[in-house]
C-alpha cells in the first residue's frame, strides 16, 4: 500500500496510464542491485530511487577520488577520500528518505558474487571492466536474475537487456579477454547510459513496454545518434549455452 | 554493387576519414582483406594476427551480430558491415 506522502511524491508517475497506482506498489516491492556506483552507477541510483524503488543494494570497493568528479555525480569534493558507497548512501538517502540503500564496500568476485545478489529480483551493471561484467553475467544466468548491460568509453556508450536463458547475454557477443586500461570518458555519456539503463529497470519491474532484449544500443554522442544491433543467443556461449541446450 | 563498410570513430584516422569505405568480397574476411588493401593501416586496428580478431572488435553484417566465426560470414553486394569497438568504461 501507498502511504498518502507516497502518493503525493508518485502522483506524475502514478498518472502514466502504464505504471499508476499498481505499479507505483510494484516499483515499491522491488530489490534491486546496482553494481558499481561510478559514473554509470550514478544517475542510475539517482533515478531509481527517485522513482521509488523499495530497496536497492549499492556495491562498490573504492573509495572516491578528484578524478572521478567529472562524472560520478553522486559523489562531490566534499568525499574524497570517502568510501564510493557510503558517499552515495548519505545523498540517495537525502534524496529518498523512504528507499532502503544498503551499501556494501566490497570487490565482486566469483566467490562472493552469489551471495552478493542473494534476494534481489534485478541485477544492474555499473562497472568499469569487462571481467566483473562477466562475473555479473554468469550469476545472472545461474540464478535467473535479469541483467541490465551498460558500458562507455569517451562520447560512445552501449545498453542491453538480458533476461537468462531467453535472450542473448554479454558472452554471447563478446569474445573474450580485453586488456584493462584506464579508459577516457565525459560525464555526459555515462549519464546518457544509464539512464536508459535505469529506464530498462523499471519498464522491467512494472512489466510494460519493449525490452532491449537481442538488441544492442549503441549511442554516438558526437552525433547524437542511436544505432541498433541485432544479437542473438549462441549456442556454444559458455555462460548460457548450457540453459539453451535445455531448452 | 559494392558492399559498404562502416568505420568507427577511433579507426577513420586510419582511412583519410572516411565513415565508410567500399569493398568487395564473399565473406567478411574477404571483404576486410580488401579493406586492409585500400587503408593497410586497418591490419592493426583489427587482427591480432592471421585471420584472428581482436577481441574488442565486433563485427556487424546488415545491423546483425557476425559473431562466432565472423570471417566466414557470407556476404553479398549490397549489404553492410559495421565494424565497432567493445566498450569497457563504466
Amino acid at each position: 500500500m501507498l502511504t498518502s506522502r507516497e502518493q503525493e511524491r508518485y502522483d506524475r508517475q502514478i498518472m502514466i496510464g502504464e505504471i499508476g497506482r499498481e505499479g507505483q506498489e510494484k516499483l515499491k516491492r522491488s530489490r534491486v542491485v546496482i553494481a558499481g556506483t561510478g559514473g554509470l552507477g550514478s544517475p542510475i541510483a539517482i533515478y531509481l530511487v527517485a522513482a521509488g524503488i523499495g530497496m536497492i543494494r549499492i556495491i562498490d570497493h573504492d573509495q572516491v577520488v578528484l578524478s572521478n568528479l567529472n562524472r560520478q555525480i553522486l559523489h562531490w569534493e566534499e568525499d574524497i577520500g570517502e568510501k564510493k558507497v557510503d558517499s552515495a548512501r548519505t545523498k540517495l538517502r537525502k534524496l529518498n528518505s523512504a528507499v532502503e540503500i544498503e551499501a556494501i564496500p566490497e570487490t565482486i568476485t566469483e566467490s562472493n558474487v552469489s551471495t552478493l545478489m542473494d534476494g534481489c529480483e534485478v541485477i544492474v551493471d555499473a562497472m568499469d571492466n569487462l571481467p566483473t561484467r562477466y562475473i555479473l553475467n554468469q550469476c545472472a544466468i545461474e540464478k535467473n536474475i535479469p541483467f541490465f548491460h551498460g558500458a562507455v568509453t569517451g562520447f560512445e556508450g552501449r545498453a542491453m537487456t538480458i533476461l537468462p536463458g531467453r535472450t542473448a547475454c554479454l558472452r554471447c557477443m563478446y569474445r573474450g579477454p580485453v586488456p584493462q586500461e584506464k579508459f577516457p570518458v565525459v560525464g555526459v555519456a555515462p549519464a546518457v547510459i544509464g539512464v536508459i539503463q535505469a529506464t530498462e529497470v523499471i519498464k522491467y519491474l512494472l512489466g510494460i513496454g519493449k525490452l532491449l532484449t537481442n538488441r544492442l544500443l549503441i549511442y554516438d554522442g558526437l552525433k547524437i545518434s542511436f544505432n541498433e544491433f541485432k544479437v542473438e543467443r549462441n549456442p556454444d556461449c559458455d555462460h548460457c549455452g548450457t540453459l539453451m541446450r535445455k531448452d | 554493387m559494392a558492399v559498404k563498410v562502416h568505420i568507427h570513430a577511433t579507426h577513420r584516422q586510419y582511412t583519410n576519414g572516411l565513415e565508410v569505405v567500399e569493398v568487395t568480397g564473399r565473406t567478411v574476411g574477404e571483404c576486410l582483406h580488401h579493406l586492409i588493401k585500400q587503408y593497410p593501416g586497418m591490419e592493426k586496428a583489427l587482427f591480432a594476427k592471421k585471420d584472428k580478431l581482436l577481441n574488442i572488435v565486433e563485427v556487424y553484417v546488415n545491423h546483425t551480430s557476425a559473431h562466432p566465426n565472423e570471417l566466414v560470414k557470407p556476404i553479398k553486394d549490397g549489404d553492410e558491415i559495421h565494424l565497432i569497438i567493445m566498450l569497457a568504461g563504466g
